[in-house]
């Protein structure tokens, strides 16, 4: 239905476009800023709230002056439903669209990861705003840009507060066998081990499944003192809501992807309280120049998203290479984009290593209390 | 956890799911029985008596977790019986009946297609996302020997149970049971004799509607989330389980359910979760070289 409605959407764009110039003669340059994340999907609540992030930053810039004169900037917003054929479907579609100068993309690694090929060949700027599998940036790609931190920082961080400050040692390691998940529990074991953890288990879900008794109940049998897993947060509310009504005592700790509030909201408050997950960079709220965003997206859309302010910031940095260009062109905004050194972002000031990571690298950890996410710490 | 508690508790977790597709998987073989259609839509069905459930709870109003209601429990089970039972009726008439005649082919398409209209219509009225499930059976842990049950899975195995006993009594002691049996072994005999087949169709996918509404509400509640495309990969396990058990009977796919559960609860925990699947259907397949009608099918005689 989704689709017959962009068809439909599409004739009717076609009309009006005929209608325009049959009025004007004279059609306003466009250049569109492509943007991909899943719109649908169980991940559709990380995927609206990447989008607002998107349309909030373009909002604000356009709101102090045009970009380039003469031309209108928009935002050309697609859906990969968190599938890797439908985000290489998305990646052709905009490398193909003449007026997509560049792009803001893709939530999962598993996404990101085969979409960064097109836009490479297409020659356009990609700046990825949370995938944080560390290969993606490893393919050696100049267009590549990415504003989190990887896996390589979140996996070690995790093993360091699993061992160090939760005391826990003897560990089972859950993944959902995505590029991310997987990446991610590597890292995690890899650390854990050097820091003296023993790893009982290391196992596989797939995402939409939704009876993991089985693999819970196994866990419990050889008593873990924690239960570390990667992936995102819809498989997470279960394995939390199962492991609560198993009686499992291990504790739970998990990646980025846990970091969402439906998390809570499915797993029920109960069973999620005293989970700890790590995030991608500190507390948003105790960042200075991060006010005024969370103050414009809360009062514009109520609740701040966890990935909202990583779209803001990929965002902006592709409008201000945009800005640099001052004209609407791929490669001319490529080359803005490589000269600039310093971006003054919401997360703070970002500079790009050779790899195009930045170099804002702090792993924040959280744990639910209260049926609500709270601060703890910030690990570098 | 002792090794024998271990077992024990993955049965209870085998049998809670093999349970749900149990009750799946006798809409399946019902329907088959009949008119020897694999009703794809089945499902489907299954999915949105899930989001039957949830809408009715949220007409209550009933936001948090763990508030018990017994009116509201039945209040669910019978609004997503009576209304998948009214959504199979209707599937049987627009999109099933005008192709009675048509090659078998034809109606499988047409059964592939319904399915796709429901998950679509169900993703445009109620979104994409997962939807939260409130439980509307008490929250308890039960410990009995070393494993944990809750009232939800020991609810599921009953109303399965329960629900198989019923469904042969009706099969084997009423009018409408023999009208079934008569259908299933000859349509134009049954007719013949007096018997309105379409009537005895509709029934049977009345009856299957009402199986699988019931298990998709209990499903909703027992794992807490729902969404559009959860009927997908449920309906084909349950499918899967009719014909383990021998697609057409009725304690054939109790069975089926059952085993199916318990292939997934025992490869996933003696195993591993990533062979679950493998391990499940390489049984079914094993199944069905020695035995090909599945473990409790019959020998049919050829029609002419």
């Amino acid at each position: 239905m989704l689709t017959s409605r962009r068809f439909l959407g599409s004739i009717c764009t076609a009309f009006l476009g005929l209608f325009l110039l049959a009025g004007c003669g004279n059609r306003e340059p466009v250049l569109k800023i492509g943007f991909v994340a899943p719109l649908t999907g169980d991940q559709a609540a990380h995927g609206m709230d990447m989008l607002r992030g998107a349309e909030l930053a373009l909002e604000e810039a356009l709101s102090r002056g045009p970009l380039i004169p003469g031309c209108r900037v928009e935002l050309a917003a697609l859906d990969d439903a968190r599938s890797p054929a439908q985000a290489v479907a998305a990646a052709k579609k905009l490398a193909s669209d003449p007026d997509v100068a560049a792009v803001v993309g893709h939530l999962n690694s598993s996404c990101t990861k085969p979409a960064s090929a097109i836009y490479h060949e297409a020659r356009m700027l990609h700046v990825n705003p949370v995938s944080s599998n560390p290969d993606i940036s490893r393919q050696g790609f100049d267009n590549l840009f990415r504003v989190c931190p990887t896996d390589d920082l979140q996996g070690p961080a995790g093993a360091r507060f699993a061992i160090e400050r939760l005391g826990a040692k003897r560990l089972f390691v859950i993944d959902d066998l995505t590029t991310y998940g997987r990446g991610l529990a590597n890292e995690f074991i890899k650390a854990a081990r050097v820091m003296g953890g023993e790893i009982l288990g290391h196992e596989g879900i797939t995402q939409g499944e939704k009876d993991f008794t089985p693999l819970l109940t196994k866990i419990k049998a050889i008593h873990p003192d924690l239960i570390y897993f990667a992936g995102m947060f819809p498989e997470a509310a279960l394995l939390l809501k199962q492991r609560f009504e198993l009686g499992v005592a291990a504790r739970f700790l998990g990646g980025d992807g846990l970091f969402e509030p439906t998390l809570i909201t499915l797993a029920t408050p109960a069973a999620a309280e005293g989970a700890f997950l790590t995030t991608l960079g500190a507390d948003l709220r105790a960042i200075p120049q991060a006010g005024a965003f969370v103050r414009a997206f809360e009062a514009k859309y109520g609740h701040l998203g966890a990935y909202s302010s990583y779209v803001y910031e990929s965002t902006g940095v592709v409008l201000e290479a945009i800005r640099r260009a001052g004209r609407k062109d791929r490669q001319a905004v490529l080359a803005a984009m490589k000269q600039i050194k310093e971006y003054p972002g919401i997360l703070g000031v970002h500079t790009f290593d050779a790899r195009g990571d930045t170099t804002l690298r702090t792993i924040g950890i959280y744990t639910v209390k209260n049926g609500k996410f709270e601060f703890l710490q910030a690990a570098e | 956890m002792t090794p024998t508690e271990l077992f024990l508790q993955q049965l209870v977790n085998g049998l809670t799911i093999g349970s749900v597709y149990a009750l799946i998987a006798l809409g399946y073989t019902m329907v088959y029985g009949i008119i020897q259609l694999i009703n794809f839509a089945h499902g489907e069905v299954f999915m949105t008596g899930a989001y039957m459930g949830l809408a009715l709870f949220l007409a209550c109003g009933v936001a948090g977790a763990g508030l018990a209601s017994v009116p509201l429990l039945l209040g669910s089970l019978a609004l997503g019986a009576a209304g998948c039972s009214v959504l199979g009726l209707a599937i049987e008439k627009i999109a099933y009946r005008p192709l009675r005649q048509a090659p078998k082919l034809s109606i499988l398409i047409t059964a592939i297609g319904v399915s796709f209209f429901l998950q679509n219509a169900v993703m445009l009225i109620f979104g994409a996302q997962d939807r939260y499930v409130p439980s509307v059976v008490p929250a308890a842990r039960w410990q009995v020997m070393g494993i944990v049950l809750t009232p939800l899975q020991g609810l599921i195995f009953a109303v399965t149970g329960l629900t198989l006993a019923v469904l042969q009594g009706v099969v084997y002691h009423t009018s409408l049971g023999r009208f079934m049996r008569a259908v299933a072994q000859d349509p134009l005999a049954a007719r013949l004799m007096g018997v309105s087949v379409n009537r005895v169709v509709a029934a049977t996918f009345a009856l299957g509607s009402a199986l699988a509404g019931m298990g998709g509400v209990l499903f909703g509640m027992y794992y807490s989330t729902i969404n559009f495309h959860d009927g997908y990969l449920t309906g084909l396990k349950a499918f899967t389980a009719a014909v383990l058990g021998g697609i057409g009977n009725l304690p054939g796919a109790m069975l089926g359910g059952l085993l199916l559960g318990l292939l997934e609860s025992f490869s996933a925990g003696y195993l591993s979760t990533q062979w679950k699947n493998v391990a499940a259907f390489a049984v079914l397949v094993l199944v069905l070289l020695v035995r090909p009608r599945g473990l409790l099918g019959e020998r049919l005689a050829e029609k002419v």
